[in-house]
């Protein structure tokens, strides 16, 4: 009798105790954020869809919170717990030296932020790449013959410049165009990045020469010439997720890391425009253009 | 290094007093665009508010399109205008146009209200003497109706200023020059004396454009008080 009672004792127990294991706790709130231009945008979004379609709650207060320069610190305070990051203008800004390879970018920024004591992980990067874009129109290439950024220095204070706002202060744009190139011209404004006044401003004539981003629709659209980096000023700028360790560790990390990695995967150079295009161009709102990709994808139903 | 101490070392530092793109440039062209809008907010808006206060007719019209024009955010404006001036200039009409009918669109609410609230809140009983002596309409209105009125009126033109001084800095955003640009460069450089020196400078300037016109206003309230028989002499020399 008294054995018998153990036993049914000692099962009840095993049973709670292993439905209190395998509940796991509800899965936590991800903070995702993001910066303000429509790439990283509906990145962020699409990450963030395919994470509640995997059970995880998130909020999207950070999507499109601001630049780089008021991104990472909230990242570091914690006010987000994941962003898109591009791998060699992110380790720029922690002061690294970025190369042209993004496995090389990718140990060097994990390098970086570990000595800055920050407990940030990155995961995998996107084959994809978007890089820094300056920018004529096709009749400027033509009337001065110059298709590559080592040609225009030459000329450029015959043109009206667009920057970044963060240009100044930012060692991959007007240190490195000033290093490589001897650019540092006179006529310069100063508008958001790959923005759509900036876009704006080359196509009304108002500048000659912009910034943009490289997967930026308004480029294929009005038929603009690349200038050439022909000195690798630009770093390869790859997508990498980055987390927060401490949402890390409440979470399955293997599990966690496969469903954003094996989107990243999926992320190439020609995605990345036809994302951009969708929202900047083609005016769709950036959780539309999430969703169908992923579900063209098999991420989600 | 403090805010503070980042901000003062900002206004005191020599390299952002001369130059391109340095303080006194920003300002002259802050104070030269918002002077701009002004007039144009003015010669549209006054008109406007001497003849609905005086008529007492299209109030409502008036009213309505008051509210109308405050509830449309500035900013919004300047991009929505933006595609459409650029078109026609590629210069000015990106870097200046937007920010002024933004600015326009933003002055002409108080101006409107404060003229035709003034001009119709005179006392009916000195309306009516005038028009018994004889006065044409037109006389009413400059010898009577706007001297009495003018604080009022000035005031509302006092309140434009301040707004518009104090709003310009939103053109920044889009590249118009003014102030506004030590804002929008600090917080993408990541430069707190920068930000904060522009606040300062801002708000410096808005509150000397408040009190020039506090000190226009008791100029004028001041020569309607010492001549009030001479009514004619005072409002054909006092500007509106």
């Amino acid at each position: 009798m008294r054995f018998s009672r153990m036993l049914a004792l000692g099962a009840s127990m095993l049973v709670l105790l292993s439905a209190c294991s395998t509940g796991g706790g509800s899965k936590p709130t991800i903070k995702i954020g993001s910066v303000g231009f429509d790439e990283a945008r509906v990145v962020a979004e699409i990450y963030a869809q395919a994470l509640e379609a995997n059970g995880y709650a998130v909020d999207r207060a950070g999507i499109g919170l601001g630049n780089r320069k008021v991104l990472l610190p909230a990242l570091e305070s914690g006010q987000i717990d994941l962003q898109p990051e591009y791998v060699g203008s992110g380790l720029a800004y922690y002061g690294g030296a970025p190369e042209g390879h993004a496995d090389t970018n990718k140990e060097l920024f994990a390098d970086a932020l570990k000595a800055k004591g920050l407990a940030i992980s990155i995961l995998d990067y996107t084959p994809g790449e978007d890089t820094n874009a300056f920018v004529v129109r096709k009749e400027t290439a033509d009337q001065f013959g110059i298709s590559k950024l080592s040609e225009i220095g030459a000329v450029q204070d015959q043109l009206k410049w667009a920057f970044a706002t963060d240009c100044p202060t930012n060692p991959l744009c007007a240190a490195a165009l000033k290093a490589a190139y001897d650019i540092a011209p006179k006529d310069v404004t100063l508008l958001d990045a790959c923005s759509g006044p900036m876009a704006e401003a080359l196509l009304q004539k108002t500048v000659d020469v912009a910034e943009l981003c490289s997967t930026q629709p308004e480029i294929i659209t009005n038929a603009w010439v690349i200038l050439d980096d022909d000195r690798a000023t630009q770093p390869a700028d790859s997508i990498v997720p980055l987390v927060r360790d401490d949402l890390l560790a409440k979470v399955d990390k293997a599990a966690f890391s496969k469903i954003l990695n094996d989107i990243s995967e999926k992320i190439d150079t020609p995605t990345l425009g036809q994302l951009y295009y969708d929202v900047a161009v083609g005016k769709k709102d950036i959780k539309d253009v999430a969703s169908a990709w992923l579900k063209a994808n098999g991420f989600v139903k | 290094m403090s805010v503070v101490t980042a901000t003062v070392a900002w206004l005191t530092d020599p390299a952002q007093w001369s130059g391109a793109g340095a303080i006194p440039q920003r300002l002259l062209e802050h104070i030269g665009l918002s002077a701009v809008s002004l007039l144009i907010a003015v010669a549209i808006a006054l008109p406007a508010g001497l003849a609905i206060g005086h008529t007492r007719r299209g109030k409502v019209v008036a009213a309505s399109l008051t509210n109308i024009g405050r509830a449309i955010p500035s900013l919004a404006v300047i991009g929505i205008v933006l595609p459409i001036t650029a078109a026609i200039d590629p210069q000015l009409g990106f870097k200046v146009y937007p920010t002024l009918v933004a600015m326009v669109i933003l002055a002409i609410p108080p101006i409107l209200v404060n003229t035709e609230a003034g001009i119709a809140g005179v006392d009916r009983d000195l309306v009516e003497s005038a028009r018994a002596m004889g006065m044409r309409e037109t006389q009413v209105l400059i010898s009577v109706e706007i001297p009495v009125a003018l604080s009022v009126i000035l005031a509302g033109v006092r309140s434009a200023a301040t707004q518009i001084v104090a709003t310009m800095t939103l053109g920044a955003i889009f590249g118009s020059g003014g102030l506004g640009r030590f804002l929008v460069e600090g917080i993408a450089q990541n430069d707190d004396g920068k930000i904060f020196g522009g606040v300062v400078l801002v708000a410096g300037l808005a509150l000397l454009t408040e009190a020039a016109f506090v000190t226009i206003e008791r100029a004028a309230a001041w020569r309607g008080r010492e001549h009030p028989g001479t009514n004619r002499r005072a409002a054909a020399s006092v500007p509106t």
